[in-house]
């Protein structure tokens, strides 16, 4: 995994060098992500929409099962210099995959959750999509949470490009059409 | 250390085999790297990227290889203009052999991947799902309809009664799962065939917008292990309009067998699917990771090729080198002979050359030593010899002379090697002579011997030439002797003989006479008459005084005919000359002058015999003065000089006199020559007779327009010794 990412990093390099014009594609979008304290524990919910370029949608049709993460990181944050220059730790970090894949016989489009071996159907992709970026109620470990001040909670969203079929793998590392991690979103702490 | 370790290995064979080694396993790596379930199939990138770079890094090298290639050959070093042929020839069959393999291995690469796939094939898959399709269809539409009748069943009963109805329905029907939903996505009520379900399956979206819409929904739902289930979704009709809208959502099992199929045909159906969507990147990444691994090989192999050809040529190089080198004479060159083949045995074969020649030359050099050596030891022989040798060319041009030769003739011929007879001859009438005489002898080649009397400022000189044709032909050499010394030395010999006996002869009776004639003076003065008697007197008298001047004169033939031993002693010349001048100084009208030399000159001779020789050069001076009516004023000079290789005393005497008939310069020092009418002639020749015996020289010169001067040379002696 990180050789793979230093990888990505480097092919991005190579992108951002050789296209330097090239305007960024579209991209996984955190819509919101909001942390409720029930109790002393806290949970998250949080709203991620997922925008396929039409080169994921075609291997979607065709019968690739893609892998979409989505990480939650609890950050602690030291200021160095105010608000210009922090030094992040994480401190928590936890990875949600699914797998979603095209049934052809059934034209029902399978999304399945790959950590709680949980299995839903679809009818369209738009719905697969919909339910795959809702996350809610995803309770944070108390044991990171009893003091919140310096803590950051943090989300993005991405397709795992290591898990596509190896002959895909190269072009879409190199290729923004498959690069559609979202930025990380900081959700904000429950006021008291 | 690390820079010599990078040295060593960028030099010689090293790079080429670490290169070739590390591109095998860039091949390997790459290769691997392609294969699905290889471990390195996530490091493909980085190995492609690392073959990129080794791809760009050798064409750098390549690049300035030929660029080296092409410098030397626009400077048209030695061994390029072979080194780009050879490289042009590997290149072309590298780029050549490698081209054909590449072609046709994409096109295999191509053909081979895409005889994967085939219509007809793709055709009975579509059509075995489409038939799966239809077999669930069948069935579906039959569990839609009890679906239906089953929401019409439910429309009509009470909230209260549902759980209980449903259970039955459940039962009945052989569903998985019956449940009732609202429109909201909330439950109503369900029934459960699993008791381990507790919560029911909840009906998409989808499905509840399309039951909103007023279609009711059937499909086949895949669950896990890869089974399937019917779903069916209907409204159930509601009784009065304010009724809340409700759906019936039903779970139905597909038999094992239809479900194995219905997975069977979905799996082929998406595998082909897939592998016939990821046919193209197959065959890009196969193009690339080919093209990447041609275009490594191809660059490497070239880059070979410019080594190895200026490796085989290096050696031709230096042999071409070496071959300039032994041209312009250096034949020390020894060339680093490297390799077994035939480049090697050329390059050992020049170094035999090299060290024969080496050796050649060294023995031309000892020749031309020791011909150097013969030659200085014959100059330095013929530069002892006291006769002069010179050789001639057949063209009349002088070759040699050694220095006896120019000392004879009295110029320097050693300075005129290589001039011609002509030229010598117009120098003087001396060496005009001597040309003659060579030029005439060497028209015919037989040995010839000639003498030659030439004037020299001394006198006459007379030389023996004797001429020898050279072998071959190729010239004269001539060989000639001064033998005026000699010549003199007889003369004088048969002077001294001569006056010897005539001393003898004439000395006898000149007594006799004189005494008679006194007698007769004596007897008979008294018996004649007295007029007679002075006649008688005077004729006796003159009888007495001829006769006693013929006895001087016979006196003097014998001191010049004897030749006691002498009797040498170390003298002070200017002591002896000082001595012998207080002699001459009673006279006031006579002058004299003696300039003395810086050093005491001390010379070993006869005290007596110098000193007849000085007397008779003043009495010669004086006499020809006075005879000539003009003042004596006589410098006598001495001084030291030296004079082929040896010291000598130069005393001068000159005089103010009338000088010498020319005429008579040549004989002056021969007896009976004198221009005085008194004198016997025999003054100079006693003097050259004296010197000659101390081994020294005596000539005459005349001063310009008056005076003449007698000089003589005696060899000076270190009185030591």
């Amino acid at each position: 995994m990180p050789v793979c990412s230093t990888t990505k990093r480097l092919m991005h390099l190579l992108c951002w060098l050789a296209l330097p014009m090239t305007a960024q594609a579209m991209q996984f979008n955190v819509n919101q992500a909001q942390i409720y304290q029930i109790g002393s524990s806290y949970t998250v919910n949080a709203n991620i929409n997922y925008q396929l370029t039409p080169r994921v949608e075609e291997a979607i049709e065709n019968g690739v099962p893609i892998i979409f993460f989505q990480t939650i990181q609890l950050l602690d944050r030291t200021p160095l210099l105010w608000d210009w220059w922090q030094w992040d730790k994480v401190i928590w970090e936890t990875e949600i995959r699914y797998e979603l894949r095209y049934h052809d016989l059934s034209k029902q489009y399978m999304l399945h959750s790959l950590d709680v071996e949980n299995h839903r159907n679809f009818t369209t992709l738009a719905s697969a999509l919909n339910a795959m970026g809702n996350i809610s109620n995803l309770t944070l470990p108390p044991a990171f949470t009893n003091t919140t001040d310096s803590t950051i909670l943090r989300l993005r969203s991405g397709i795992d490009l290591t898990a596509l079929p190896s002959p895909m793998r190269p072009g879409a590392m190199i290729s923004n059409k498959w690069d559609l991690t979202s930025d990380w979103f900081e959700a904000l702490w429950p006021s008291d | 250390m690390a820079l010599r370790l990078i040295r060593r290995l960028s030099t010689g064979t090293a790079p080429y085999f670490s290169l070739a080694i590390m591109l095998l396993l860039l091949a390997y790596l790459l290769s691997a790297a392609t294969q699905d379930k290889s471990r390195l199939n996530d490091l493909f990138l980085i190995i492609f990227g690392i073959g990129l770079t080794c791809l760009l890094i050798l064409a750098g090298l390549l690049t300035r290889g030929l660029w080296r290639l092409y410098r030397d050959f626009r400077r048209k070093s030695a061994g390029s203009r072979l080194t780009l042929r050879l490289v042009s020839l590997f290149v072309l069959l590298i780029v050549g052999s490698t081209s054909i393999v590449y072609g046709f291995s994409v096109h295999f690469l191509q053909r081979g991947i895409n005889s994967w796939f085939d219509v007809e094939v793709e055709q009975a898959l579509n059509d075995s799902l489409e038939l799966s399709r239809s077999a669930f269809g069948i069935r579906m539409r039959t569990l839609l309809r009890q679906t239906r009748m089953m929401a019409g069943v439910l429309s009509e009963l009470p909230d209260s009664s549902l759980g209980h109805n449903l259970r039955e329905l459940n039962r009945l029907s052989g569903a998985l799962e019956l449940s009732i939903w609202n429109m909201d996505g909330r439950i109503v009520v369900s029934s459960i065939d699993n008791p381990a379900i507790i919560v029911p399956n909840r009906p998409d979206e989808a499905i509840v917008r399309q039951i909103k819409q007023g279609e009711d929904y059937i499909g086949l739902d895949p669950i896990e292990d890869e089974e399937f289930q019917l779903r069916a979704a209907v409204k159930i009709p509601r009784q009065s309009p304010l009724a809340e809208e409700r759906l019936l959502h039903v779970l139905f099992p597909v038999n094992e067998q239809l479900s194995t199929l219905g997975k069977n045909v979905q799996d082929a159906y998406t595998d082909y699917k897939e592998l016939s969507y990821l046919r193209q990147p197959l065959v890009t990444i196969f193009t690339l990771t080919l093209s990447l691994i041609v275009f490594l090989t191809v660059l490497a192999s070239i880059w070979f090729a410019v080594w190895i050809s200026r490796r085989i040529v290096e050696p031709l190089q230096e042999l071409a080198e070496g071959t300039q080198a032994v041209a312009s004479g250096n034949y020390n060159m020894q060339l680093t002979a490297s390799g077994h083949d035939e480049i090697g045995f050329l390059v050992r074969s020049f170094n035999q050359m090299t060290q024969r020649l080496t050796q050649a030359r060294n023995a031309s050099q000892r020749s031309h030593r020791l011909l150097e050596q013969q030659t200085s030891y014959l100059t330095t022989v013929l530069g002892s010899l006291s006769s002069g040798v010179i050789t001639i060319d057949k063209d009349l041009y002088l070759r040699t002379a050694n220095v006896a030769s120019s000392k004879i003739l009295g110029i320097n011929l050693q300075q005129r090697l290589e001039s011609s007879l002509d030229n010598l001859a117009r120098l003087n009438d001396n060496l005009q002579s001597f040309a003659m005489l060579i030029k005439n002898y060497t028209l015919k080649p037989v040995a010839w011997e000639q003498q030659l009397e030439l004037s020299q400022i001394k006198g006459r000189q007379t030389l023996m030439c004797h001429g020898t044709p050279l072998p071959g032909k190729t010239g004269w050499v001539v060989v000639f002797d001064d033998i005026t010394t000699l010549i003199q030395a007889q003369r004088n010999a048969a002077w001294g003989e001569v006056a010897r006996r005539l001393a003898h002869e004439i000395k006898n009776p000149l007594t006799p006479i004189q005494l008679s004639a006194e007698r007769l003076q004596h007897k008979y003065v008294s018996l004649v008459p007295a007029d007679q008697a002075e006649t008688l007197t005077k004729l006796t008298d003159t009888i007495v005084h001829q006769v006693e001047a013929m006895k001087d004169m016979v006196n003097e033939f014998s001191d010049y005919a004897r030749s006691p031993g002498l009797q040498l002693e170390w003298l002070s010349v200017g002591n002896l000359l000082r001595e012998v001048l207080t002699l001459y100084q009673s006279n006031p009208q006579h002058q004299f002058a003696l300039l003395n030399s810086q050093e005491d000159l001390q010379i070993r001779v006869d005290r007596n015999r110098f000193r007849q020789v000085l007397h008779n050069l003043l009495k010669n001076a004086i006499e020809a003065s006075e005879e000539a009516g003009l003042a004596v004023d006589i410098v006598i000079s001495y001084h030291a000089l030296r004079y082929q290789h040896q010291r000598w005393l130069e005393i001068t005497v000159q005089d103010q006199g009338p000088g010498f008939p020319t005429e008579m310069i040549d004989t002056l020092f021969e007896p009976y020559t004198t221009t005085k009418i008194r004198g016997t002639g025999l003054g100079l020749a006693i003097v050259k007779k004296i010197i000659e015996e101390h081994g020294g020289d005596v000539w005459a010169e005349n001063l310009g327009d008056n005076g003449a001067g007698i000089i003589i040379r005696l060899p000076l002696e270190d009185q030591q010794t």
